[in-house]
């Protein structure tokens, strides 16, 4: 039972970590805690599944349930082993069967094991998972026609298991044995006839399939779960501090799958701020003046690990209009042009059918002079940049702007586009209006990360949003959507439960919610942009108060659609959210 | 009514046969002529194919049940009786010419559908045939040394009998190609043909094709489209003549490589010749990754000559498991690898030193390179552990001079760090090289592609090898492509060989690991994404100018370029124009949009009906998307690309 105090050491060791840095930051620790401790029974729990487990009815003591479970699944393999070594391959479908069983008992069992429980749990399920594993090798031979003694098979892989072992000095986690479980069951399932099967019913209706074909369908969909709990179980999850603008805090976890868009939702849960698709995660990196808003599609975690310990950085929980802007005018983005204009809905539909539509994306032609900043000095010069689908280019002195003669400045690949704050001061741009181009893990100054100015705000968020489209795709389009839906079933949500506004007559919410936006509007924001703007951040409305000016106007529509129920009104702020990688749990 | 003679060719009676005469009245109707003529030939044979051509007024007489003088047929009129199927040689995007047979007697684009049925090429509407350009006085030494492929013999039964839309709904296949193809080797030889890409051409080949020099040259090309609303035989085609067919209209819908395996081929072959004759202009970055990618497809394709693609969700099942088989098999690699690892490799951070490589024990262990003063040392910490995922991983190369440079770029908070490492030889560089990639890639040593990666690598420095040695005279077979014939002639003249191939080996590192789908998708959707794609071009005169001007037609948008500045001053997109027009007396186009603009044009280079027949294709090309059905709408084709001779 090495195994077991090797998992409490671990367990111990986050836990000194967890309160470590709730030393530092004082707020809601037992919250916290608790929440945290919730999430390591889910992971436990999660990396019980899977595990031989007896039925529920009975209720004996956790450990002693476990060794009952575990030895009369041995006797179902071994009755298998049986079967299996007089070469019957339908006996292999009992195998899965078995094992599928178990897992579905064990997901109906709610018990809520005290992690000390669960953990001296895993011991057994090794001892378990070799047997399943010896089991399935000796159905490899035996299926293969090899004539095998099996007792002799498992012997030799006891030997590599063992030699495994001494290896690595140390026990085998359960996580790598139940990797050897997986990849038994693809030799002695997917190597033959089974995968055979299933290539030749790929497309077929489920209804014509014969019942071979069936049950190998069903076994890949066995084996694709069983994947799907492994991963579970590799899941790393960081915990996260969340602060607000009224200086009050959320915790939250988020675990390495998550998208941007997964946190973005339940962060709007919890918030209760009104769905609108503008509601974003932005980066700032204060150290270098910049933020970036986060894609939906783009996985948290992995951003969020590129910042330093010691980092200033911030994400902010904020609504952006241009986020999405260039889906709801999308004419003053895609077409190059230099004025903003208007266009009729089914238009800009069509529009944007074409540009995402398609197997391709087609690029939106962006060209023209920007300033760009001299490596290691304040000094900027004049560029006829380029954008195309391979990165941005500039025409070199002197030649006309054939492609063949174009430089290369940049491929897109490697670096995110980010929006430079105040660089007039910092930098001596000649304006405000900056992107930044850099490696995302690139934290500090560095002359690997490249400076570009515009002469106004309506060519720099041409640019960065452009770039965005050659760099994302068709993505950013399903990201739109995404986002719409879930705004779409918020507001159905919301009408339903409010019982002042019905559905189809969602006008009458608007002289309400207008007055709301009003009260709130506050100076820097013009006129024609109040109404709508008075939701987001002011300092959002400032700087883009004349750009966004016909922008909004589709916007305030979408926006006067959604009516707002009532007491969420003053949540409609925005939050800063700053969050603080602490641990990253096992 | 009185009976007059009528005097008809039969062309199976041969070139010299006198024509056959008729004794008819006005009131007899066509079928009753062929009825008769075919009685009097006195020859036994299906004669079902066969129709009457009334060469002075250039029709088919098709409609069987009109009299002769509904016809307006006299006794002065020339008929040939002759089949409406004939053989034509047809000039593939991928320059093999195919001989099969093709309808004389129906619109242009109707025998599009029927060769594309034959070849398997889904969506025949977005192809067209072109009138060859003309060669010199070497046309007949070059016919006689061409191979043909021959498909006359395949029963046009498979290229009629097949149901109305069959070409749209995906065709059955037996042994993955479509039923005529398998009857005999030679024919799966052409099914090959078809499916697979062609080796890159010899560079010689290349420089010796017409390349266009200008935008009025690429006009002049496109004035040579076939009219698709009248016959063949009615624009001056004859029986075995040559015609180019080519996708004409930039606007690929619903491709599926499952079933698109001879669509996509050959959209990749008129790709590919479009890059390399400069027929589309490209940035020196997108050429080296378009002949990385024609490397990586023509090696490929080698291997596995079918592009085949199975289930999609059995293949992520399959790769979940083979990363779950990589996970676990590491270890046991790692260790074996520690082995293999050794203290040869120098090392270079760039900043400290100009020339100072200074020899380290290095360790590759999962994403990471760690190195150590000597291998005794191994076994404790580091001096440094450097991880490479998400880094830039670039060869600096030169096998002649023994240089085998490793330039890694990696990022760090404080900036990207540039390390290089230098090996020995070629395999400790292979090796080391795979392994740098995989690790860029977040991917461990135990990854099953790591030996495929240290092949790529190798051959590709076996290609350099031999390039180096035989300037351009290489065969263009496997181990051997030479890569002047992967570029366009410019970058041939621009760079050396063993300059060229360094920078295509650069591009090659991030398309290596693509299946040949994937390659062939990855090629077409860059050549999609140039800012010149799908722009066809006509000499126009607009209305009220006095001088020549370009008339760019894409698949959404017309520009208008300006000759004398070389650039585009104007674009209309189809989506906000209302109508457009063609005055047929005048040969004018009159096109109005959204909000008061109108243009109006005469064209120069080509017939105006071209002209209308791109943008009213385009159009068309559009509205498949919105209609459910997958029949191909062939009454709005016609419709909106027939003009004065819609049907």
């Amino acid at each position: 039972m090495e195994q077991v105090s090797d998992e409490e050491v671990e367990v111990r060791g986050e836990e000194e970590e967890e309160e470590e840095d709730s030393d530092k930051e004082d707020q809601d620790l037992d919250k916290m805690f608790g929440a945290w401790l919730g999430e390591l029974d889910k992971l436990t729990q999660s990396l019980d599944d899977g595990r031989p487990e007896q039925p529920p009815q009975q209720k004996a003591p956790l450990r002693q349930e476990t060794n009952m479970a575990n030895f009369s699944y041995r006797f179902s393999i071994y009755n298998i082993n049986e079967a299996l070594n007089q070469g019957e391959n339908v006996d292999l479908d009992a195998l899965m069967a078995d094992l599928c069983s178990i897992e579905q008992e064990l997901s109906t069992i709610n018990t809520k094991p005290n992690s000390a429980g669960s953990l001296a749990r895993l011991g057994i399920w090794n001892l378990n998972a070799r047997s399943i594993v010896h089991s399935s090798r000796s159905s490899v031979t035996s299926a293969s026609g090899v004539s095998v003694n099996s007792a002799s098979s498992m012997d030799s892989l006891d030997s590599v298991l063992r030699a495994n072992e001494s290896d690595s000095q140390q026990l085998i986690h359960q996580d790598s044995l139940s990797l050897s479980l997986c990849l038994s069951f693809k030799h002695s399932y997917l190597d033959r006839e089974t995968s055979l099967i299933l290539r030749n019913i790929a497309g077929k209706p489920s209804h014509l399939l014969t019942k071979e074909e069936q049950a190998a369908k069903l076994k890949a969909d066995n084996i694709r779960v069983a994947l799907e709990k492994i991963k579970e179980a590799q899941v790393k999850k960081l915990v996260i501090r969340v602060h607000l603008s009224d200086e009050s805090s959320k915790t939250m976890m988020v675990d390495e799958r998550q998208t941007v868009r997964q946190v973005l939702d339940s962060l709007l849960e919890k918030s209760h701020c009104g769905y609108s698709p503008d509601w974003s995660l932005v980066e700032t990196i204060s150290e270098l003046q910049m933020e970036r808003i986060f894609e939906d599609h783009e996985n948290l975690v992995e951003n969020l690990l590129n910042w330093t310990r010691d980092s200033q950085n911030r994400l902010m929980f904020t609504e952006r209009i241009e986020k999405y802007a260039v889906f709801k005018n999308p004419q003053n983005y895609l077409l190059g042009r230099k004025e903003t204009c208007e266009m009729a809905e089914r238009n800009k539909e069509a529009l944007l059918e074409e540009c995402f539509g398609g197997s391709s994306v087609s690029v939106p032609e962006m060209e023209g002079v920007l300033w760009l900043k001299e490596d290691g000095k304040k000094s900027w010069k004049k560029r006829y940049f380029l954008l195309r689908a391979s990165g941005i280019y500039y025409v070199p002195k002197g030649k006309a702007k054939a492609s063949r003669d174009l430089v290369c400045f940049l491929q897109l690949d490697h670096v995110n586009v980010y929006l430079g704050q105040d660089y007039k001061s910092k930098y001596k741009a000649p304006t405000d209006y900056c992107m930044v181009l850099k490696h995302p893990q690139i934290q500090k100054k560095s002359q690997y990360i490249k400076y570009l100015c515009c002469d106004d705000i309506r060519t720099l968020q041409q640019w960065i949003n452009s770039i965005r489209i050659t760099k994302y795709g068709k993505q950013l389009y399903i990201n739109f959507q995404e986002a719409m839906r879930r705004t779409e079933a918020a507001y159905d949500w919301s009408s339903l439960s409010s019982s002042s506004i019905k559905s189809g007559s969602s006008s009458s919410s608007l002289p309400e919610s207008q007055s709301n936006h009003s009260s709130q509007s506050d100076s820097g924001v013009s006129e024609m942009t109040s109404s709508s703007h008075t939701r987001s951040q002011s300092v959002v409305s400032s700087i883009f108060s004349d750009a966004w000016r016909r922008g909004t106007q589709g916007e305030l529509r979408l926006l006067q659609q959604k009516p707002i129920p009532s007491g969420h009104k003053d949540l409609t702020c925005i939050f800063q959210v700053s969050f603080h990688v602490m641990t990253s749990v096992r | 009514m009185a009976a007059w003679d009528l005097s008809v060719t039969v062309e199976d009676l041969g070139p010299d046969a006198p024509p056959v005469t008729l004794s008819v009245a006005s009131d007899l109707h066509v079928g009753g002529v062929i009825l008769k003529l075919v009685e009097k030939t006195q020859i036994k044979r299906d004669w079902s194919d066969h129709a009457l051509w009334w060469e002075q007024k250039q029709c088919w007489l098709l409609r069987t049940a009109w009299t002769l003088e509904k016809y307006g047929i006299h006794a002065d009129a020339k008929l040939f009786f002759m089949p409406q199927h004939k053989p034509l040689r047809l000039c593939l995007p991928n320059g093999i010419t195919l001989r099969l047979r093709a309808c004389f007697s129906n619109p242009v684009f109707q025998t599009v559908m029927g060769i594309c049925r034959m070849l398997n090429i889904r969506h025949p509407e977005e192809l067209s045939l072109l009138r060859p350009v003309e060669h010199k006085k070497k046309k007949k030494d070059k016919d006689s040394a061409e191979e043909i492929y021959d498909l006359t013999e395949v029963p046009l039964s498979s290229g009629t009998f097949t149901t109305l839309h069959s070409h749209l709904s995906r065709p059955c296949l037996y042994n993955g190609m479509p039923a005529h193809f398998a009857d005999s080797p030679q024919m799966e030889a052409i099914y090959k043909m078809l499916s697979v890409t062609q080796p890159p051409p010899a560079p010689e080949v290349v420089a010796k094709q017409y390349r266009p020099a200008s935008v009025v040259d690429k006009a002049h090309i496109h004035g040579r489209w076939l009219n698709s609303s009248r016959c063949l035989l009615q624009q001056g085609i004859q029986e075995n003549d040559r015609v180019w067919l080519r996708f004409k209209f930039y606007a690929f819908y619903d491709i599926e490589p499952k079933y698109d395996v001879v669509r996509l081929t050959q959209l990749y072959e008129q790709a590919r010749w479009a890059i390399l004759l400069e027929d589309i202009d490209c940035t020196e970055e997108e050429m080296m990754l378009f002949g990385a990618l024609q490397y990586h497809i023509s090696k490929v394709s080698q291997s596995e000559p079918q592009m085949m693609s199975s289930n999609a969700a059995m293949d992520d099942l399959e790769s979940a498991l083979q990363s779950l088989e990589v996970k676990m098999e590491g270890e046991s690699i790692i260790f074996k690898h520690v082995e293999l690892s050794d203290g040869t490799v120098c090392f270079r951070p760039k900043r400290l030193t100009l020339k100072g490589y200074k020899q380290y024990w290095f360790k590759f262990q999962d994403t990471s390179i760690s190195y150590f003063k000597s291998k005794e040392e191994s076994i404790g910490e580091p001096i440094q552990q450097i991880n490479l995922k998400g880094c830039e991983v670039a060869p600096d190369v030169n096998v002649a001079a023994q240089k085998f440079l490793i330039r890694l770029l990696i990022p760090a908070p404080e900036g990207m760090n540039e390390v290089y490492l230098r090996c020995e030889n070629e395999q400790q560089y292979a090796q080391w090289m795979a392994a740098c990639r995989l690790g860029s890639k977040g991917k461990t040593l135990a990854d099953s592609s790591f030996q495929n990666e240290i092949q790529s690598i190798r051959s590709f420095l076996a290609m350099q090898k031999t390039n180096s040695g035989s300037h351009g005279n290489a065969p263009a077979n496997d181990e051997s492509i030479n890569t002047n014939s992967l570029v366009s002639p410019r970058y041939n003249k621009k760079y050396k060989t063993k300059q060229l191939t360094p920078r295509i080996l650069d591009a090659y590192q991030n398309v290596a690991q693509l299946s040949l789908t994937d390659a062939v998708m990855r090629f077409l959707q860059i050549w999609q994404s140039l800012p010149d794609f799908g722009l066809s071009y006509v000499v126009v005169r607009f209305k009220g100018s006095r001088k020549d001007e370009v008339l760019g037609v894409a698949p959404n948008r017309l520009i208008r370029i300006d000759l004398g500045v070389g650039d585009v001053v104007k674009t209309w997109r189809y989506n906000n124009m209302k109508q457009w027009n063609v005055n047929w007396d005048i040969r004018q186009l009159a096109i109005e949009f959204e909000g008061n603009v109108n243009i109006a044009f005469s064209c120069v280079t080509a017939d105006c009906k071209i002209v209308h027949e791109f943008i009213g294709g385009y159009i068309f090309m559009s509205t498949r998307s919105r209609e459910k059905s997958s029949t191909l709408n062939e009454e709005l084709f016609h419709k909106l690309t027939g003009g004065h001779e819609a049907l």
